[in-house]
């Protein structure tokens, strides 16, 4: 159904364009016969087609045009406007005003029909290609949800991978991510970045996938030779993750290079110190660490939390930066809920 | 020179208002898609709006407001011209050419002519 503003002030033109209108078929006409109420009207609704006399009092038709073009999501809608045959000057303004046709008074019937069915097609075609394109930003979204949903499984699982070839466990995994996006909203990390880091985080031992069995796996304490073959897993991981096309796989390498390094330079593979530490790397680094220290290993019982920080508190400007020690502590409560929701014993579906 | 032409009423046979009007039905139904009942509706009102009409002319005379006058003289152009009364039009058309350049003194029998062509149409109509 389409609907049809008229607007004129005289009651017999409305009267009788309302009944062409009706002929038309699946047409709503609605009247008016001032130009400034109708208007008002157009700001709440949107006509498919809009039929407005020329000469009115308050308001001609030319300066209505002008004023319903101004009005938002209203410059491609059909306007017939009606003038005498003696009036070429203002059919001439109207044109460069905005109408997109013209009718001549005295109204005939068959030209009327001709005119508005041509305007109301126009309108048909607009809405269809409106919709058409909503449909499509709609699809886009959909699929590009849908890809990321993907991209978001894919790192989880490579993750995983990595981490099944070592003691630790999904739910580390889960955990650090989190502490990671809580110690980067303490930092005030716009909202997109602490997605990011929440996202990146889980690929920072991913480089393990690359350290031979007999290293990984060992049961007792490395020597100082293996202990170097494991610290490759930093340069591993970056190596592999860095020339992604994804966003989230580049933030993982700069992560997976990083979260070794020490703030007060000793850590590896670069030795990097301070401000010189990439700063995913710097919060991954604590993040880490912190569910390291309180989960429970075959080879290790869990420390406490009072412990835990304490040996964050003390590795404040030599391993930890002092700012994302501060910044995990002071988003205690939701590290309490995060530890609550990722126990060892079970992983959360992604 | 333009007050003197604007005191002359203007000559009744230069718009053929002088030759009675008749109602040429089939043209209308023509126009109208041969509509019986758009017709008899546009009769109807244009009867009943008559009175109003010529009222609305003699206000803005007597007001001496050359732009009401030029409105409402369009509009009454516009109903003539619906009823195929090309001569009721054609005056109509040239008293709101006088009262949209400001020529509204002297125009008493020029609106009085209009007024007379106006009921005469309603006439025919009512008949």
């Amino acid at each position: 159904m389409h609907s049809v503003l008229i607007v004129d002030d005289s009651d017999i033109n409305l009267t009788l364009i309302k009944a062409l209108v009706l002929k038309l078929g699946e047409c709503s006409p609605v009247l008016f016969d001032k130009p400034l109420d109708a208007l008002e009207w157009c700001r709440g609704n949107v006509p498919d087609l809009v039929i407005v006399d020329y000469m009115m009092p308050d308001m001609d038709g030319l300066r209505f045009i002008a004023a319903f073009r101004a009005l938002h999501g209203r410059n491609e809608i059909p306007v017939l406007m009606i003038t005498a045959n003696d009036q070429k000057d203002v059919r001439y303004e109207a044109l460069l005003g905005g109408a997109n046709d013209f009718l001549t008074k005295p109204i005939d019937r068959v030209e009327f029909s001709a005119r508005a069915r041509n305007m109301l097609s126009l309108r048909t075609g607009q809405k269809f290609l409106a919709d058409r394109a909503e449909h499509l930003s709609a699809l886009v979204d959909e699929r590009t949800a849908e890809i990321r949903e993907r991209e978001k499984e894919l790192i989880f699982r490579i993750s995983r991978a990595a981490e099944f070839r070592d003691p630790e466990t999904g739910p580390h995994i889960q955990r650090m991510a989190h502490y990671s996006r809580i110690i980067a909203g303490g930092l005030d990390l716009p909202p997109e970045t602490q997605q990011l880091i929440l996202e990146a985080a889980p690929m920072h031992d991913v480089g393990k996938i690359g350290i031979p069995d007999y290293i990984l796996l060992k049961p007792g304490r490395l020597t100082p030779e293996e202990m170097e073959v494991m610290k490759g897993h930093a340069r591993l991981g970056h190596e592999l993750l860095k020339d992604s096309r994804s966003e989230i796989m580049r933030a993982g390498a700069l992560v997976a290079i990083s979260h070794h390094e020490k703030y007060d330079g000793s850590g590896y593979p670069n030795g990097l110190k301070g401000g010189q530490i990439p700063l995913f790397g710097r919060i991954v680094a604590v993040a880490d660490v912190f569910d390291a220290l309180t989960s429970e290993r075959p080879y290790k019982r869990a420390w406490s939390l009072d412990d835990a920080c304490r040996y964050l508190e003390d590795g404040r400007g030599k391993h930890f930066d002092p700012l994302c020690v501060e910044s995990l502590l002071a988003g205690w409560e939701q590290v309490l809920e995060i530890r609550q929701r990722f126990r060892d014993e079970e992983v959360p579906p992604l | 020179m333009a007050a003197m032409e604007a005191s002359r009423c203007p000559d009744p046979a230069d718009h053929g208002l002088s030759t009675p009007f008749v109602l040429d039905r089939r043209s209308i139904l023509a126009r109208l898609g041969e509509d019986e009942e758009i017709y008899q509706v546009m009769v109807d009102m244009f009867v009943h709006d008559v009175h109003d009409n010529c009222a609305a002319l003699a206000a803005a005379l007597e007001a001496g407001d050359a732009v009401a006058l030029s409105r409402e003289a369009h509009t009454v152009k516009g109903l003539l011209a619906m009823f195929s009364d090309e001569a009721g039009a054609a005056h109509a058309f040239w008293l709101e050419g006088q009262a949209k350049a400001g020529r509204v003194a002297g125009l008493a029998e020029a609106v009085a002519c209009l007024q007379a062509r106006l009921r005469q149409v309603a006439a025919a109509l009512g008949a």
